[in-house]
């Protein structure tokens, strides 16, 4: 579904990432894992088109997108989930859902039903400021309103971060239910929920992918994680 | 007093009128328009040049004039300020006065650079609490109020103003929902444009008409928006009155520093509350 070849990114002459590449199948959900500064928002912002890669190629269902506007490489059907749950604050929960579900034309109602279907509990939150949520709600209220108008790739930054661990597994049940249906490319610190719900996972330092784990026992095992750190 | 409380509110209408347009630009564009003055200018004398062919109809020449700038801000919008969008300010700056200063002398060259007055459209002064005012000021103070009410519906229940909304907090996350930004940022540029040669027009009669008309007045339409908040449709509103007042009241007292004191208030507003941008 995407393929990400020898991806070298730059902010001005400070490169950033240094021949990326990774591949995410239908319904796969994966992780990108590794400390602060090694470059996994730049690789996501890149695909989701905030950045443009200096050389190598993004392919999403066989279409080369390096270079493509965010607003279109959204229209096919990709969304990015910012970090730092940023909620449009300043507009109800409901109109976050309804700004979201006006450029795919999906009916208001079906959205409202959608985000519902993940987190049941946001229905009685749908009338209040979303600046007003939790830290958790907003980051479900992010991805709800990502999930609108059947997107196939995900890519999510940093859903966890700083949340405590009670609305981490809240976190944790949105990802479960979306496990398989849809591809997912998420970047995490967090390694406990790496090792519970990722397929595959790339562990980077320093702008470069140092490992690529495809195995179940290496994925869930987390001293083997750390090791990449 | 009275007369110049409603004097105040009168300017304060004005200035709003003229201020939302540059605020919602520099809210969700963080780009400083100085071409904003120039359409305001470019109102008040096409008010001028169609009064006569409109039998001297103030209202249709208003609203001709309104939809007369639509494509000369569209065209500013297109080639000038779109290509300015992430860019350094100061290009924005140099890059829209320079529209300004080719716009004066165009001005210069068609209608000339002479003052032209204007006679109040209305005529008929109202006695209220026993001091003589004139009808077409209260008629200005209304007609801000009802487009500070519009406004406020227009973002709060249409999808363009949920979007621009969205947009002033968070440009990324409203783009890579698949919105394409730009096209809601020129309404935005555009319904202030409108905004900006109606204020010129309700000015006209006020003042005299002028190449210049713009510049101060543009200027002061800045410190409304900074100390009413960029993109902040009430508190351009609030500040928009209060800094008419302090105009007025100044000049009552001291007419030569009714325009500084604005910038004195603007200036106390900063260094207690400063500008994010």
């Amino acid at each position: 579904m995407l393929s990400v070849e020898n991806l070298n990114v730059s902010y001005g002459h400070a490169k950033v990432l240094h021949d990326v590449s990774l591949k995410v199948s239908n319904g796969e959900m994966v992780f990108i894992a590794g400390r602060n500064g090694a470059g996994k928002t730049t690789l996501l912002k890149t695909i989701a088109g905030f950045l443009k890669p200096d050389t190598g190629s993004v392919i999403f269902e066989d279409k080369k997108i390096n270079g493509m506007l965010p607003e279109k490489v959204a229209h096919l059907g990709i969304r990015y989930v910012f970090q730092d749950k940023r909620v449009f604050s300043n507009l109800t929960v409901k109109e976050n859902l309804e700004i979201a579900a006006y450029p795919v034309k999906e009916n208001i109602k079906d959205a409202i039903d959608k985000v519902i279907g993940i987190y049941p509990k946001i229905e009685k939150f749908l009338n209040m400021r979303a600046g007003s949520l939790s830290g958790g709600q907003r980051q479900i209220l992010l991805i709800g309103r990502a999930l609108i108008g059947k997107p196939k790739l995900l890519l999510i930054d940093e859903p966890t971060e700083g949340l405590a661990a009670g609305t981490i597994n809240d976190i944790l049940n949105v990802l479960v239910k979306m496990k398989g249906n849809i591809s997912l490319v998420i970047v995490e610190q967090n390694l406990s929920v790496v090792g519970m719900l990722a397929d595959r996972v790339y562990m980077m330092k320093e702008g470069k992918i140092l490992k690529e784990m495809t195995e179940k026992d290496e994925i869930t095992n987390k001293e083997n994680l750390e090791k990449y750190l | 007093m009275i007369n110049t409380i409603a004097y105040g509110l009168t300017i304060g209408g004005i200035l709003y009128i003229i201020s939302i347009g540059l605020s919602l630009t520099f809210g969700t564009m963080r780009i400083v328009n100085f071409a904003h003055g120039l359409i305001y200018t470019i109102g008040a004398y096409l008010l001028i040049t169609t009064l006569p062919i409109f039998k001297n109809n103030f209202i249709i020449g208003a609203l001709f004039t309104v939809l007369a700038v639509i494509p000369i801000s569209y065209v500013i919008e297109r080639f000038i300020i779109r290509k300015l969008y992430g860019v350094s300010i100061d290009y924005a700056i140099i890059a829209t006065y320079a529209v300004v200063l080719i716009g004066i002398d165009l001005i210069k060259w068609i209608w000339g650079a002479s003052p032209i007055p204007l006679s109040d459209p209305i005529g008929i002064d109202i006695t209220l609490f026993s001091v003589t005012i004139p009808l077409y000021r209260l008629m200005i103070i209304v007609l801000s109020l009802i487009i500070f009410v519009t406004l406020t519906i227009f973002f709060k229940k249409t999808m363009i103003g949920k979007i621009v909304i969205a947009a002033l907090e968070d440009k990324d996350a409203v783009r890579s929902l698949g919105i394409n930004v730009d096209k809601y940022f020129s309404y935005v540029f555009i319904i202030g444009s409108c905004l900006a040669a109606l204020g010129g027009v309700l000015y006209a009669p006020i003042t005299s008409v002028h190449p210049y008309m713009g510049m101060m007045v543009l200027l002061i339409s800045f410190a409304v928006v900074l100390v009413g908040g960029l993109g902040n449709i009430k508190g351009t509103f609030v500040s928009a009155f209060i800094l008419g007042l302090v105009m007025a009241i100044t000049g009552r007292f001291w007419g030569p520093a009714a325009e500084t004191m604005v910038f004195i208030v603007m200036g106390i507003v900063l260094i207690f509350k400063p500008i994010e941008v």
